[in-house]
């Protein structure tokens, strides 16, 4: 019995039609699969570190080396204590402007603000101390005066905190150097602090602020 | 090709390609105008809305008024409403424009579906026609958009369209008067029947999926990897090229439900390859928009067709249609717009962020930090609901030229941050119109196969 080729028209057409949504589902899945994995899904703003997280130091070499680890360190602590990005409070401290919003959009209050900065100066402190940068002699009054340091007064610190690190040579140079360096950071140590908050120090401490 | 026929192609070619034509113009408006990036979109939404919603009473009108005065008239309204496109000087007076060209579109397109069978010998041949002219319009238009808005102005591309419509007018005018010499024809105006519901609820998915194949591909693009208009319109000139390919594969399987399925999981596969791409490199882009253009070209012509097989008059199901499909390109615009503005302002955070972790762990000197730092917050800081850019803040260069090497290492970490906020921004409105597109597969499922 010879073929309808009615049928056999319907058929090739039926066949085309079944290779073309079954060719689509392919092409489609190869397309989302490649892509899936060259990265697709992962192809965003790179993820900023946790900053209650150690950083270690970069191999300082220099006061202006030395420095910059100082503010990195003491960033990382006031965030990890405010529960914000490093890279956010950085941000918040450029102006008075942004401090004043970056306080309103989280509800942190003046007090909140200097303790978290204050705190983040300590971890510097301990920081450089792990590094090496300063000696356990001077990081004892400098944790002491971080802890004691007006607001504004530790935020300059954050921003500049090459002053404190003037003869840093000293600090990576020896036994003479060491206690040279000491010295020299707490004679600027000294400096920062204001009179009435040098005399709420432990005696000992004052003993070894005095010039 | 008769001239009344080339004609009413151009006049529909036209309207259709109308509703995305300032796709690519969109941010020359936003910065010319002064507005914001929802402000801008209402250019696009406006046009789409009131097509949507006079598609069927001015399909009425046609076949009351007669087609060859209707799209004659149609034609002149769009001439008119596009002039005042062209002088507007604010974003109000810009869309209400907008919307009168609308209304002259939707006129001038509906009496074409009218006039097309006695113009091309059948009703079959005037529906595909009429399909075929629509969907070369629709994405041809952001091509064109984009290089008159680069060589020209984003006023030109308004300009441009008023010849156009009264050249495609003047052969009409012999249908005019023949409509003029008769008797006014007492046609028939019986109940028209319901619309083929399943084809346009799914020519509505779809055309939410197309309008952010359109739009978002052009914003990315100009908006997100700052490429210029022509560069954009030269990129997304890769889905009309992929739609003809389509279309020779569309004339090889007559089968409108296989057609429309298949079309519509290549725009869903491509659209989902547009939200999954692994780089900010415009290479990454083309074989999703060859995907979209090849299902454009299956989808839209299959719906078409089966929403206005054997159904009487055509005029009025074809005003289903078109409707149908603006009101899905608005849906789209109304839902992928919010998304998007907010996913750029999360991303756009991040990638600041991003940026100010390497510009802290740079290697730079401390006080060329804080310039730099102070220079490119204030160049973040003005990019509220869009995407910065980051160069201006690196001029001028540092002063110590031992420092250019790593000034151009944070520049280009900053900027890749960008391209990756800009692309992962994009990324969810891309997926949920992949979304969009499949769910008009239960549409398409649910509709009676109709052979023509």
């Amino acid at each position: 019995m010879s073929e309808d080729p009615t049928e056999r028209l319907d058929s090739g057409s039926s066949n085309r039609g079944r290779i073309l949504i079954i060719g689509s589902i392919i092409v489609s899945l190869i397309l989302c699969g490649g892509y899936l994995a060259a990265g697709g899904a992962s192809y965003k703003p790179a993820s900023v570190q946790n900053p209650c997280d150690p950083r270690p130091w970069r191999d300082p070499q220099g006061v202006e080396e030395i420095a910059q680890q100082f503010s990195l360190s003491a960033l990382d602590g006031a965030a990890c204590r405010l529960g914000v990005s490093r890279e956010e409070l950085a941000q918040a401290l450029t102006t008075g402007e942004a401090r004043r919003q970056f306080a309103e959009d989280h509800g942190i209050d003046d007090a909140e603000l200097e303790e978290a900065v204050q705190a983040g100066l300590v971890r510097a402190i301990d920081d450089a101390q792990d590094a090496g940068a300063i000696s356990a002699l001077a990081a004892i009054p400098l944790r002491e005066v971080a802890k004691r340091l007006p607001v504004e007064d530790a935020i300059n610190l954050i921003g500049d905190s090459s002053r404190l690190f003037d003869n840093v040579s000293g600090y990576i140079d020896g036994a003479g150097g060491l206690l040279a360096g000491a010295q020299d950071a707490l004679g600027q140590a000294n400096d920062l602090l204001p009179d009435e908050i040098r005399k709420q120090l432990p005696p000992e401490v004052q003993d070894l602020l005095k010039p | 090709m008769s001239t009344r026929r080339l004609a009413l192609s151009v006049a529909v070619g036209l309207v259709l390609a109308d509703s995305s034509v300032v796709v690519l113009a969109l941010p020359e408006i936003y910065r010319d105008l002064d507005t914001s990036v929802t402000g801008v979109t209402w250019v696009l939404i406006s046009f789409n809305l009131v097509i949507a919603l006079a598609a069927v009473p001015s399909a009425r009108f046609a076949r009351r008024f007669g087609p060859g005065r209707s799209a004659a008239l149609g034609l002149a309204v769009v001439a008119g409403g596009s002039l005042a496109c062209a002088m507007a000087s604010g974003l109000g007076p810009l869309i209400a424009a907008r919307s009168v060209q609308a209304v002259g579109g939707a006129i001038a397109v509906t009496a074409a579906l009218e006039l097309l069978p006695s113009v091309v010998g059948g009703e079959r041949r005037a529906t595909v026609t009429w399909a075929a002219a629509g969907a070369t319009g629709a994405a041809l238009g952001p091509a064109i958009g984009g290089m008159l808005t680069e060589w020209v102005s984003w006023q030109s591309i308004f300009l441009v369209q008023v010849p156009i419509a009264i050249l495609a007018g003047i052969p009409l005018l012999g249908i005019v008067r023949e409509e003029m010499r008769t008797e006014l024809i007492q046609r028939e105006l019986r109940d028209p029947g319901r619309p083929h519901v399943a084809a346009n609820v799914a020519l509505g998915l779809v055309s939410a999926a197309l309008a952010a194949a359109l739009f978002l591909v052009v914003l990315l693009l100009i908006e997100g990897w700052r490429l210029t208009p022509i560069v954009a319109a030269l990129v997304v000139t890769t889905i009309p090229i992929f739609a003809l390919l389509g279309s020779r594969l569309a004339r090889e399987v007559p089968n409108q439900k296989v057609r429309a399925t298949a079309g519509a999981i290549l725009i869903c596969g491509g659209l989902a390859g547009l939200g999954l791409m692994p780089k900010a490199m415009i290479i990454f882009t083309i074989p999703p928009q060859a995907l979209v253009g090849v299902g454009l070209s299956l989808v839209l012509s299959a719906l078409t067709e089966t929403a206005l097989a054997g159904r009487s008059p055509q005029t009025i199901h074809g005003g289903w249609t078109i409707s149908a499909r603006h009101a899905g390109v608005v849906i789209g615009l109304l839902i992928l717009t919010p998304i998007f503005t907010s996913a750029i302002d999360t991303q756009r955070d991040d990638a600041i962020a991003a940026g100010t972790a390497a510009l802290l762990d740079s290697e730079l000197p401390p006080l060329l930090k804080v310039e730099l730092g102070d220079r490119i917050s204030r160049q973040l800081g003005g990019a509220k609901g869009r995407v910065p850019v980051v160069g201006p803040a690196f001029d001028p260069p540092p002063g110590d030229l031992a420092d250019q090497p790593a000034v151009d290492q944070l520049r280009a970490t900053l900027e890749d941050q960008l391209d990756r906020a800009a692309t992962q921004a994009f990324s969810s409105s891309f997926l949920l119109a992949a979304l969009f597109a499949l769910l008009s597969l239960i549409p398409i499922r649910m509709a009676r196969r109709v052979d023509l």
